[in-house]
């Protein structure tokens, strides 16, 4: 039994292991604002050439989300866009799979 | 991974863009075949496209005191090769650059090549380097979509570094830097999505192995003896 779901056992005690490691940083380092890096990485450059991040202005203009909500919902569309064809394609597959059983 | 608009100098946004148009040529014409002739290939196509959107949404925090999100390229990678999978991954970056204003469409050669090509590459090479030897399938999937997922952010480093050497120490001391602040908050995120992406590909094997057979991805022997573990 404990063989047959060994991934699924690794997986939780993974995702368990993955949020003792964000609490036990949340504790060391109380001031961590957890920014993306990505964020990180452009004010990195800033310091490298002395500038400040407000000096880079987009090569090509972007538009940008009126705040961070409509930013939030459209990421959260982009992962629903994912998860609608995951749960059809798996759905599908699943029933393929009882079909041909019936059969 | 992305890096922002306006933060690359054109030149280096010229050079990625260069670079990287190669692949997606290839790309482009590897899944034109594939729409053609395999149309039984298209469900999987879509999950793992669907893995890179989902996964690469979820910004999560990380050891640094920063966030980062997976890139969940390496199912795609293992089943269709790091072309179409360079593909799938410039149509997320189109997205997220045009909609969220992460990354943009200077720096989307830059982008695509670390997330959609080197990444991928070097998890497909993972992948054919353990493929036909006695290591267990899903080790070779969790190390190959880890690996993936860390040489994105490796990548992104280096091109940085390249882009905005330190004045002390140069290229070698940036690319240090960089890799500071992306490929260590990377390193728990690229071990869990290794993890789960192993445990997805297992669902694969049990509900759809014949389709993994006919993409010479593992041979019948060795889904079988995957099937027969789990």
């Amino acid at each position: 039994m404990a063989k047959k779901y060994l991934l699924e056992i690794i997986a939780i005690i993974a995702v368990f292991g993955f949020v003792l490691a964000f609490l036990f940083t949340s504790a060391v380092l109380p001031g961590a604002e957890f920014t993306g890096s990505d964020t990180a990485g452009s004010s990195q450059i800033a310091a490298l050439t002395g500038k400040a991040d407000t000096d880079f202005a987009p090569l090509i203009p972007q538009y940008v989300p009126p705040g961070g909500e409509i930013e939030s919902a459209l990421f959260a569309l982009q992962a629903a866009v994912g998860g609608i064809v995951l749960g059809y394609v798996f759905g599908y597959w699943s029933c393929q799979a009882k079909c041909k059983k019936a059969e | 991974m992305h890096i922002m608009e306006g933060f690359l100098p054109a030149f280096w946004c010229i050079v990625w863009w260069i670079v990287c148009l190669p692949f997606l040529a290839l790309g482009f014409v590897q899944l034109k075949k594939m729409l053609e002739h395999d149309r039984e290939a298209l469900p999987l196509l879509g999950v793992t496209g669907a893995f890179i959107f989902i996964l690469s949404a979820l910004k999560l925090p990380s050891v640094t005191g920063s966030c980062s999100h997976p890139t969940g390229t390496g199912l795609s990678t293992i089943s269709f090769g790091p072309y179409i999978t360079a593909i799938i991954g410039l149509i997320v970056l189109l997205f997220q650059a045009l909609f969220l204003a992460h990354g943009g469409l200077s720096v989307l050669g830059a982008n695509v090549l670390s997330m959609g090509i080197v990444g991928p590459l070097v998890g497909y090479c993972v992948y054919r380097a353990l493929r036909d030897t006695r290591v267990n399938i899903y080790l070779t999937i969790f190390l190959a979509c880890a690996l993936a997922d860390l040489f994105t952010y490796v990548m992104t480093s280096l091109e940085l570094a390249l882009a905005y050497p330190a004045q002390v120490g140069g290229i070698a001391s940036s690319f240090v830097i960089f890799l500071g602040i992306f490929a260590v908050t990377q390193i728990p995120l690229a071990i869990v999505e290794g993890i789960i992406l192993a445990l997805v590909f297992n669902y694969i094997i049990q509900l759809k192995p014949d389709i993994l057979v006919r993409l010479n991805v593992f041979s019948q022997e060795q889904i079988t003896k995957a099937r027969s573990e789990t």
